[in-house]
């Protein structure tokens, strides 16, 4: 899946679900603090990521290390890459 | 023993998104019932009415507790600022661990449950589950959310007693303030409308199924040709206080709760057994210390089933006597189910400050098997201070309320 795809999935969900403007949505921004996240959101965030894009992260344990929306693109880029099969 | 007064209400209903908007519809002898044609698609339904509300300004609930909410929770929450607002009480007081919360409902929130099923059910998998789906289907799901919504942090809890929910919170909550453990208690009920709550009334043949291109008529309590109940949807909250308490604070005082009672009937899983609510309200009237012709209305549960409506007319006539006036509002709101006893509260607690009595609508030609006790098919101006209400549920539930003037 191309980088620009991906970042446009996470970004639709966060504007859908989270209700954040588009405006808002920058690499460097952290999920809890700046966005208004919390641990449950973090939860949907892995389903809908699967709905928009086929991709299953929910057993990945990297997602723990996730603190800005840049390192969700990333984290999604880099499974994409390692596990084709999985989408 | 505390005395505990209502402070405060507020209402979702199909009839209007507050209390003032609802009784200028029960002014209007307005109904709301309305054939729901999305329902077309399920096979061996019957019945195809419904009153369900128009839930306006969504987004002033904020995310973060607006995520858990199913249709029902926001109903709720909305009921809930409404009726704080009337009250006066602050964020303060709800955050004091004085106050608390009961909110009950017939399941919950239906429409969740279905969703959730439907996406593990479906795939038979969990893949696409969210956390959010999981917290719509419990079954406190109205308290829980009102509770965070408004930062209430004393006693959280849930009724579950189906058409009887909102009354046993009512009545919960009312013992707790009167026994001294809490000061505020936000009670009531909530429910959304739903082809499951039809459908399930509908293969017992309690729902109305002759009136599907008559919906205004659909719902006939008391009435010779009434055909079963029409599902409503909606939500109902009071604020109830200790009296002491909102004396000082020079609160409006809409009515005192001197008299509850619940209980089973010991017979019968969904048949209404007027034994048992003959039971009830004497219990009731016993525990308010006042005899039935201290009554000056009763405003009866009269959801317009065949066999319920008798039951309670009988019922009424054997301890109220044949003087007292009689009236229910399902033909106006349909049948809210879990949030029935507390709409309907908070309009008789209107009616008593008016001192008006609104009819039944829909009561054309009194059943003779309803007879025997007065019923109010126009609107009556009378003095009321002293108002009964009945909540009916299956399991056999009873369960009825007793409020004063102060």
């Amino acid at each position: 899946m191309e980088k620009n795809k991906i970042i446009e999935a996470v970004d639709d969900i966060f504007i859908e679900i989270f209700e954040l403007n588009k405006n808002e949505l920058t690499e460097d921004k952290i999920l809890f603090k700046d966005l208004g996240l919390d641990s449950l959101d973090m939860v949907d965030l892995i389903v809908e990521i699967n709905k928009k894009t086929g991709i299953n992260l929910r057993n990945d344990d990297g997602i723990k290390d996730i603190r800005t929306l840049g390192d969700v693109y990333k984290f999604v880029e880099k499974f994409d890459l390692e596990h084709p099969d999985k989408i | 023993m505390k005395r505990v007064v209502i402070t405060g209400m507020g209402v979702r209903t199909a009839l209007g998104n507050s209390v003032s908007s609802l009784m200028d519809a029960l002014n209007n002898d307005v109904c709301k019932i309305e054939y729901i044609k999305e329902w077309d698609i399920y096979q061996g339904l019957k019945s195809k009415v419904a009153a369900p509300c128009t839930i306006e300004d969504i987004k002033k609930i904020p995310r973060s507790a607006r995520r858990s909410m199913p249709r029902s929770s926001i109903l709720a929450a909305q009921a809930c600022e409404e009726a704080i607002d009337d009250s006066g009480i602050s964020g303060n007081d709800l955050y004091s661990g004085r106050t608390g919360c009961i909110i009950g409902s017939t399941i919950g929130s239906l429409e969740s449950l279905k969703d959730a099923f439907e996406t593990v059910g479906f795939e038979k998998s969990l893949d696409k589950y969210t956390s959010m789906q999981f917290f719509k289907t419990l079954s406190h799901v109205d308290a829980m959310n009102v509770a965070q919504c408004f930062k209430i942090n004393g006693y959280v809890m849930s009724t579950a007693a189906a058409c009887a929910s909102s009354l046993q919170a009512i009545g919960a909550g009312a013992d707790l303030i009167r026994l001294g453990s809490q000061d505020i208690m936000l009670c009531g009920g909530s429910e959304e409308y739903s082809v499951m709550a039809t459908g399930s009334f509908d293969i017992l043949s309690a729902t109305s199924t002759h009136y599907n291109s008559d919906p205004k008529h659909s719902s006939r309590p008391f009435d010779a040709n009434r055909d079963g109940l029409v599902c409503g949807e909606g939500s109902g909250i009071l604020i109830l206080e200790e009296y002491e308490r909102a004396k000082k604070r020079n609160a409006v005082i809409y009515g005192e709760i001197i008299g509850y009672n619940t209980c089973g009937s010991g017979a019968h899983i969904s048949q209404s057994n007027q034994d048992a609510m003959i039971r009830c309200f004497n219990q009731c009237l016993t525990n308010a210390k006042i005899s039935p012709n201290k009554v000056d209305y009763i405003n009866a549960h009269a959801t317009a089933t065949i066999h319920g409506d008798i039951e309670e007319a009988q019922a009424i006539k054997k301890v109220f006597g044949s003087n007292i006036p009689v009236s229910g509002l399902k033909g106006h709101l349909g049948h809210t189910l879990g949030a029935s006893g507390a709409i309907e509260i908070a309009a008789s607690l209107h009616m008593m400050d008016n001192n008006i009595i609104y009819p039944t609508l829909n009561l054309d030609n009194i059943d003779p098997k309803c007879a025997g006790i007065m019923h109010i098919t126009e609107k009556t101006e009378k003095k009321l201070n002293c108002i009964v209400k009945n909540s009916f549920a299956f399991g056999g539930i009873n369960a009825t309320i007793i409020i004063h003037t102060v």
